[in-house]
């Protein structure tokens, strides 16, 4: 099967993430992604890892220094030479993420942005290094969520910020998508899409867990106590008959 | 000279079939992948997502048209030089519509998956895309009414 042919099937067999938010769960887990994802050639597997490895967050947890995480877009973006428009996501998810570091130093009481270059990536080095006391970096004419994320930071509003983060990035493949549709670079962009649904809604199911842990406890300290051996012991007895 | 515009004719003759096959061919491989595909992840609809992706179909069928009427008992210089000219030109209108009608078809129903209660209004393209194709059999038609016999 050729490419073009190979990839409109394997965009089709994918079903629609919806919008971002919108979805309590992924459409499609993570086990049956990976086989649809079997589709792809070895060369384009090789490549999706990559990109995932320098995007997804899980991937960039593992370094330890942003000097790392710096060396592997480089090396990411030199990787994906003849998809320009995945080099283009790489550098400005890159961009994204100094922006935010930059934000989160500064509310942390850094008084300048320091040798940025060393944990900074892409075009707006200098100019968040030049803005340092702006709260948008001298950037909020063309990208006015930095002033909101500096806002959310400052309250304290982790959330928040995550759902203005998640948002900003989500965007940024919408603008990609516009121009792919079946090809190499649209797989690309879905499994970054289902990524960041799969993140939000790990974190709802924590969220709940947490909740439900909370009123548990709160059952347990307002519960009578009962007459009796506990419960475990019960079922202890019970289990050889 | 007269010989090698005889080769044209019969060339611009056959032209509209095959040309025209191409198209169906492209076309129909193009939906037939989509609408493979929107099967693995759907529960029911595969008639419908298979019916659209065979919509390309028709062009070849407006090439054999276009080729029994464009056939004269003898193939002459002055006929064979305006079979070549509407044949060919013909052929290439219903290649390129097919291609792409494939192609506006893969994503009708790759958004239809999502949306099924779109599938109708995203055929509309494919069926203007079809309308070309009419045009050019229409015309090719008329004007092989005009070509000595």
């Amino acid at each position: 099967m050729s490419d073009k042919f190979r990839y409109i099937t394997l965009i089709s067999s994918l079903p629609y993430l919806g919008k971002l938010f919108s979805q309590k769960s992924v459409p499609v887990s993570e086990f049956r992604l990976r086989e649809r994802l079997k589709m792809l050639d070895d060369g384009h597997k090789d490549l999706l890892e990559k990109v995932i490895s320098v995007t997804a967050w899980a991937g960039v947890a593992k370094l330890d220094t942003d000097a790392d995480v710096v060396r592997l877009a480089e090396t990411v973006i030199d990787a994906v030479h003849e998809y320009p428009a995945l080099q283009d996501l790489v550098r400005v998810r890159m961009e994204t993420r100094t922006i935010i570091a930059a934000l989160r130093r500064r509310q942390h009481g850094d008084q300048s942005a320091g040798d940025i270059h060393t944990w900074g990536y892409g075009r707006w080095r200098t100019r968040i290094s030049d803005n340092w006391s702006d709260p948008s970096f001298g950037m909020g004419h063309f990208m006015p969520w930095i002033a909101e994320a500096n806002g959310l930071m400052r309250k304290g509003d982790h959330i928040a910020m995550e759902r203005l983060s998640l948002t900003e990035v989500f965007r940024q493949l919408d603008r990609q998508a516009a121009t792919h549709a079946f090809d190499f670079e649209a797989v690309v962009i879905y499994v970054l899409r289902w990524t960041i649904v799969q993140r939000w809604s790990t974190y709802n199911g924590e969220a709940a867990a947490t909740r439900l842990r909370k009123l548990i406890d709160q059952a347990l300290k307002t519960a009578p106590d009962l007459p009796g051996p506990p419960l475990g012991a019960t079922q202890q007895e019970e289990a050889p008959a | 000279m007269n010989e090698f515009v005889l080769a044209l004719g019969w060339f611009g003759l056959y032209a509209p079939v095959a040309l025209g096959a191409i198209g169906s061919a492209w076309g129909c491989a193009l939906g037939g992948s989509a609408a493979i595909g929107a099967m693995l992840d759907s529960d029911g609809g595969y008639g419908r997502f298979i019916g659209a992706s065979l919509m390309p179909s028709s062009q070849v069928i407006y090439g054999i048209v276009i080729m029994f009427t464009l056939q004269r008992e003898t193939m002459s210089a002055e006929a064979g030089a305006a079979m070549f000219g509407i044949g060919v030109l013909a052929g290439f209108a219903l290649m390129y519509t097919g291609i792409r009608q494939g192609e506006v078809l893969a994503s009708a129903i790759h958004a239809s998956k999502a949306k099924p209660e779109i599938f109708g209004v995203s055929l509309a393209p494919a069926a203007v895309l079809e309308g070309f194709s009419v045009f050019a059999l229409v015309f090719a038609l008329v004007l092989a009414g005009s070509i000595p016999t």
